[in-house]
């Protein structure tokens, strides 16, 4: 009896492994191929090396486009770290109909990304906008990444002990000062998780982008995306890891900052 | 000084409301997500143009002529499968993650936690391309399976539905998990422990209690996967190479390269409704199954 609950607690803690190892794969098999010598990644394997990196380097295309994302995701993520907030702050705080409002703001994760990019390329032909602007994408971008910091922030309202502000308050504390001194420091972690989501969501964005950038606003996701569509080159590859490795960097940076658990629980509530 | 403090902004919060702080997220959210999916639902309704992307001219022919290909049908009924298959598969490989994670100790919890949404912070590009090394005709699985001579012919894992299903399950799991895992926490593990000291097996406490507490979990969690699986682009792009054509690659052809709003626009529309059917259908079964355990 014992001896087969302890068979079945292997069984069953070997299949969770498993389970990991795909999860993770796929990331796992992207390094390796930037670091493979060869064209494809094979068994037995080709042995080590750089060239797909010097290669990205000397990519004119990828670095242009790796810099136009950066900008563009460090853009959209301070207009919705600041409008997202406020939202948050309205609708925890002050909003009536707080259920409706909610809805509504994070209607865009609901709805397929790829649908709301060709129902924005439309409405900006519609407005007079033009296709492909500029704006337009940083428009896009922002309505995709609004609700994850409205989720964020408003999760750790809920929680927030009102008491704390009216004490300050009432020790003739102005709304200014209460809000920088008292409410800004309890959110804080809300906030930054929800600029750390908005970061990744814009930079990582594909389907917004795929038909709102253009000539010149071309982002990374697009740039590796029109490349892998017609060759297979693991200059992808060494870009992944690099992606990745930006992730890696701005996800422990919000666990020393905040901890990675309020980045699930807040992204849920 | 408490006369000047209650005419400050922060009496607001009892008198008047702030409403410059909902104003701009309210704004983007209008003007350019609900307006451009009212305009998209009225272009399906217009006439498509010869020189221009659509003519002001209203019409149903979109809907007639795309209710009456069935080669659209098609594509639909593959979209729509591929939406179930995927939510069938992370949840039959999601639920014993989510279990394990839920009764994980708070230490361990955190470095799955890192495990779990690791994937998802990472591109959907970037992971398909991941796929595409694993899974292509001179990759890593075939070539494997080439050398110690399992399939000489190697095995067709991509451009095909399975690469897609691969690729589908893969990014959408961890949300099935969260989903799961959520439901599955809120049940005390007290539960469990008395079930089985009054002598039910461990199957039985499966089925009997961890089981139907979940269920609210599974519900949202089929539902999330089912929805984003219906509407994914880069995964049938990438790993099912033109060849697995569902209704968003149709829908962004249509716009995009034949330059045909109006079609496109109708196509998407149909793909919503058939999506909110078989969520309505899902709904009705899922009702009844509550129904059932509580009988």
């Amino acid at each position: 009896m014992m001896r087969r609950r302890r068979l079945a607690r292997a069984v069953f803690l070997t299949l969770i492994a498993l389970l990991y190892g795909f999860l993770v794969a796929p990331i796992v098999i992207v390094v390796a191929a930037s670091l493979n010598a060869g064209r494809f990644l094979v068994f037995p394997p080709a042995g080590l090396s750089l060239q797909w990196y010097v290669k990205l380097l000397n990519s004119e295309p990828f670095a242009r486009s790796f810099f136009f994302s950066l900008r563009l995701a460090a853009l959209t993520t301070i207009i919705t770290t600041i409008i997202g907030t406020a939202a948050a702050l309205y609708v925890v705080r002050h909003a009536r109909r707080k259920d409706g409002l909610r809805m509504l703001l994070v209607a865009p994760l609901q709805l397929p990304g790829i649908m709301t990019s060709l129902a924005l390329l439309i409405f900006y032909y519609a407005i007079g906008l033009g296709g492909t602007t500029y704006v337009g994408l940083l428009i896009g971008h922002v309505v995709v990444c609004t609700p994850y910091v409205f989720l964020t922030v408003a999760a750790v309202l809920y929680n927030f002990d009102r008491s704390l502000e009216e004490a300050a308050r009432s020790l003739g504390a102005g709304s200014i000062t209460t809000f920088r001194r008292i409410t800004l420091p309890i959110i804080k972690g809300g906030v930054i998780s929800g600029a750390v989501f908005s970061f990744i969501t814009s930079f990582d964005q594909f389907p917004i982008s795929l038909l709102l950038s253009g000539v010149g606003t071309t982002t990374l996701p697009i740039q590796v995306f029109d490349y892998l569509r017609f060759s297979f080159d693991p200059t992808a590859a060494a870009v992944g890891t690099v992606n990745i490795l930006i992730t890696l960097a701005v996800v422990l940076m919000t666990e020393r900052l905040v901890g990675l658990e309020s980045l699930y629980w807040g992204g849920r509530q | 000084m408490v006369g000047a403090g209650t005419r400050g902004a922060g009496t607001l919060t009892r008198r008047g409301r702030p409403w410059f702080l909902i104003v701009p997220a309210l704004a983007v959210v209008v003007v350019f997500f609900v307006l451009p999916y009212a305009n998209l639902v009225a272009m399906s309704f217009l006439t498509p143009g010869k020189a221009e992307p659509y003519v002001s001219v209203p019409t149903l022919g979109n809907y007639t002529s795309a209710l009456g290909d069935a080669f659209q049908w098609w594509i639909l009924w593959r979209t729509l499968k591929l939406g179930f298959l995927t939510t069938l598969f992370t949840l039959l490989l999601g639920y014993p993650l989510a279990y394990n994670l839920a009764r994980a100790s708070s230490r361990t919890k955190g470095m799955l936690l890192v495990l779990l949404l690791s994937p998802l912070l990472v591109g959907v590009v970037i992971r398909s391309f991941g796929w595409m090394v694993l899974l292509a005709d001179n990759g890593l699985i075939n070539s494997v399976v080439k050398h110690w001579g399992l399939a000489p012919q190697g095995l067709k894992l991509m451009y095909n539905e399975f690469g897609v299903l691969v690729g589908t399950v893969h990014i959408y799991l961890p949300f099935m998990v969260l989903s799961l895992s959520g439901a599955l926490q809120n049940i005390p593990p007290d539960l469990e422990l008395a079930a089985r000291s009054l002598g039910a097996s461990s199957t039985m406490v499966f089925w009997r209690i961890v089981f139907p507490l979940s269920l609210p979990g599974i519900f949202a969690g089929c539902l999330l996967v089912f929805v984003l699986a219906v509407s994914s682009y880069v995964i049938p792009v990438l790993l099912g190479g033109f060849k697995v054509i569902t209704t968003p690659l149709l829908v962004v052809q249509t716009a995009v390269d034949v330059h045909n709003w109006p079609s496109a626009a109708a196509q998407a529309v149909i793909l919503f409704a058939a999506s909110l059917a078989c969520i309505g259908l899902y709904f009705r079964l899922m009702n009844r199954a509550m129904r059932g355990l509580s009988a």
